[in-house]
């Protein structure tokens, strides 16, 4: 029994702004989704990557701090003695980590031009550089991959349970419409890839900053956090509206879940497919360049999301010109365009009939 | 004089070539409605169409003062609706989904925890409340409904076959528990329903809806009451001369299942009836006004609207 039931009473007190109402689906959704291990186990993981992302800065901030000049006796002496010295000496010491990065890293995009900006560029250019390349390479390589996970395992219930278990007479018997629910619905999903990306890259940047010298390298490097703000909004928006989009085509959650990860894979495997068949005509490797720069290999790079994504990111964090990644913008944005209009139109569909 | 709450204007609602509603034109005073009709005579449209849930192809109306089709907002904000069907998040529990409807209504969370828990108090679900709604049974169900219905104060209640599927104690309570909405807190209520003497325990008017529209449209006091005065009586034992005695002074008199109903012309019927009874020697076991059964003119008007021409 309650302690003191009080029977009907009336209540008069104020409403929240209608605005606000999809922060309270969203909300809902993150807590509910957040109850599963899985997801929390995800979302762990998802994080281990900042640990060492976080060793590549430290290394990157000591390297840069004391220079190599201590690994010369000598440079402190010719540097008082011959001016021009220290100009040369830097040089050399850029080409020489220059060409490391191109016979170690060759396999990561953008290396090349990576090694380009630090064979040319001073110091605070080079950190500028670097950290952006850092950055990118977190973006691209184990949170786009975790992103993958995620998002497959949150977004596809997200529409379809509502409509299986009738949820949606809940949402829309109260003052919701359409648009409040599919904005709650997309920030739940949105919100988890924010956390796995853009919150750990902004902790890394911070992390860095905290490592820095002094704090001038704010100014110079003032626009990464814009930097991850885009690169997250493009990783956001395409890749919840498909994912939800999918959720609102079924009952059955595990189809869209299939749906999703089928279309990464297919996407990509094509893609990868066409790059096989391009190495064995070129006789090379598959990664060479010739093969990756080859028209037919970048041509139908859009057809994998993945590539799309990267693209996109090189282009953010200044890898890549425009002309480079404006195909794989058009197709995303004609995937999240597409994927909006068939979520309005499936998420009306049930209170029609 | 009274103010509609709802006025409907020759509403039409067609899905493709089915037409739901045809030419409805309705109009609902404060108390509680009984929404009666056959299954696919255009009850849940209704419903949907007095949400502003569903655009309507043809006619106008209002629900508390706000026009339908552009003011759905504003009606869902004054109206608490239970579905007929589960509706429910996997996952919550019981207590988080009447919260989340709360919120959903504009209540800040703390107060729409807090409400949201004295509501479930009013419906009678005890710690079950902190189960996840997967687990309940249907009655817990609807007591959820119920009270995610209720949470956020509205004007107007629309209850959707609300007692499918409660034992009578339950229903009973629930029926309880819509009698003090309304008569105590002043809520106007529709309940759409196919057991009619839910109905008849509760409602104050009466709404038959057949084939889309609208056949009957009444209040259960005059529905109830014969063209003729007519006394229910039941007796004790042989009733035969009482019978006999009364059809010699000018009463007809026919009996179902050992209830006599007695129609007579004098002013002082009841009287008349008690002489009788002592002139007769004849023990009567209760006495009361005869009413029409609510479940003949239910299957009378059906009938009729399905002989109409459409």
């Amino acid at each position: 029994m309650p302690l003191h039931n009080l029977g009907y009473r009336s209540w008069d007190g104020h409403r929240t702004p209608q605005w606000s109402r999809w922060w309270i689906i969203a909300n809902s959704g993150i807590t509910l989704a957040f109850k599963s291990r899985w997801v929390r186990r995800l979302m762990f993981f998802a994080w281990l990557p900042v640990l060492y992302w976080g060793i590549a800065f430290f290394i990157l901030e000591q390297t840069l701090s004391r220079g190599f000049q201590g690994q010369l006796p000598t440079t402190q002496i010719l540097e008082e003695n011959v001016p021009e010295l220290e100009l040369a000496q830097q040089q050399a010491i850029n080409a020489i980590a220059a060409d490391r990065i191109r016979d170690q890293f060759a396999f990561v995009p953008s290396a090349d031009k990576l090694a380009e900006a630090i064979e040319s560029g001073d110091d605070v250019q080079i950190r500028n550089k670097v950290w952006n390349w850092l950055l990118m390479t977190f973006f691209r390589y184990p949170q786009a991959t975790l992103i993958l996970f995620l998002v497959g395992f949150i977004a596809p219930g997200l529409i379809s349970r509502d409509v299986r278990s009738r949820a949606f007479l809940l949402y829309f018997s109260r003052p919701i419409g359409r648009l409040e629910y599919i904005i709650g619905k997309l920030l739940i999903p949105g919100m988890y890839i924010v956390a796995v990306t853009t919150l750990p890259a902004l902790v890394l940047y911070l992390f860095a900053i905290g490592l820095s010298p002094n704090l001038n390298v704010i100014y110079a490097t003032w626009d990464i956090p814009f930097r991850i703000v885009l690169a997250s909004v493009f990783l956001v928006v395409p890749t919840a509206a498909l994912a939800l989009m999918f959720s609102s085509l079924t009952h059955e959650s595990r189809f869209a879940s299939f749906a999703w990860f089928a279309v990464w894979a297919l996407g990509h495997g094509a893609w990868f497919a066409i790059l096989i068949s391009q190495a064995i005509r070129e006789e090379t490797a598959p990664f060479d360049p010739i093969v990756l720069e080859s028209q037919i290999v970048q041509g139908w790079s859009v057809l994998s999301l993945y590539n799309n994504l990267g693209d996109i990111q090189s282009w953010v964090f200044g890898f890549s010109d425009l002309k480079d990644a404006w195909p794989g913008i058009v197709a995303l944005i004609t995937i999240t365009v597409v994927s909006l209009c068939i979520l309005f139109h499936r998420v009306s569909a049930p209170i029609r009939v | 004089m009274t103010t509609s709450l709802i006025s409907l204007d020759n509403i039409v609602k067609d899905y493709r070539s089915l037409r739901a509603l045809d030419g409805v034109n309705l109009e609902i005073e404060p108390g509680i409605t009984g929404l009666l009709g056959p299954n696919g005579a255009g009850k849940s449209t209704l419903i949907k169409v007095l949400l502003g849930l569903v655009r309507v192809n043809g006619g106008s109306g209002t629900v508390l003062g706000h026009q339908l089709g552009r003011e759905g907002r504003a009606i869902r904000n004054k109206v608490g609706y239970m579905p007929e069907d589960d509706c429910y998040i996997p996952g919550m529990t019981g207590v988080e989904v009447v919260q989340f409807s709360a919120c959903l209504a504009g209540l800040p969370p703390v107060e729409a925890l807090r409400r949201s828990h004295e509501m479930l108090d009013f419906c009678g679900m005890q710690q079950e409340r902190y189960r996840t709604i997967e687990t309940f049974s249907t009655g817990m169900r609807q007591k959820a409904k119920f009270a995610a219905a209720i949470v956020h104060d509205p004007e107007f209640l629309i209850f959707d076959e609300p007692t499918a599927g409660l034992d009578p104690e339950e229903r009973e309570s629930l029926l309880n528990r819509i009698v003090i909405l309304c008569r105590q807190a002043g809520k106007s209520v529709i309940i759409s329903t196919h057991i009619l003497p839910d109905v008849q325990a509760i409602c104050d008017h009466v709404l038959i809806l057949s084939n889309g529209q609208i056949r009957l449209s009444q209040s259960l006091e005059v529905l109830n009451r014969p063209s003729a005065p007519t006394i229910a009586v039941k007796t004790f034992g042989d009733h035969e001369a009482f019978v006999r005695t009364l059809a010699n002074e000018g009463t007809t008199t026919t009996i179902e299942n050992e209830i006599l109903s007695i129609n007579g012309d004098s002013p002082n019927l009841v009287d008349q009836i008690w002489r009788v009874a002592n002139s007769t020697n004849t023990t009567i076991q209760s006495i009361q006004p005869a009413q029409n059964s609510l479940e003949e003119i239910f299957m009378q008007t059906v009938q009729e609207a399905s002989h109409a021409p459409s």
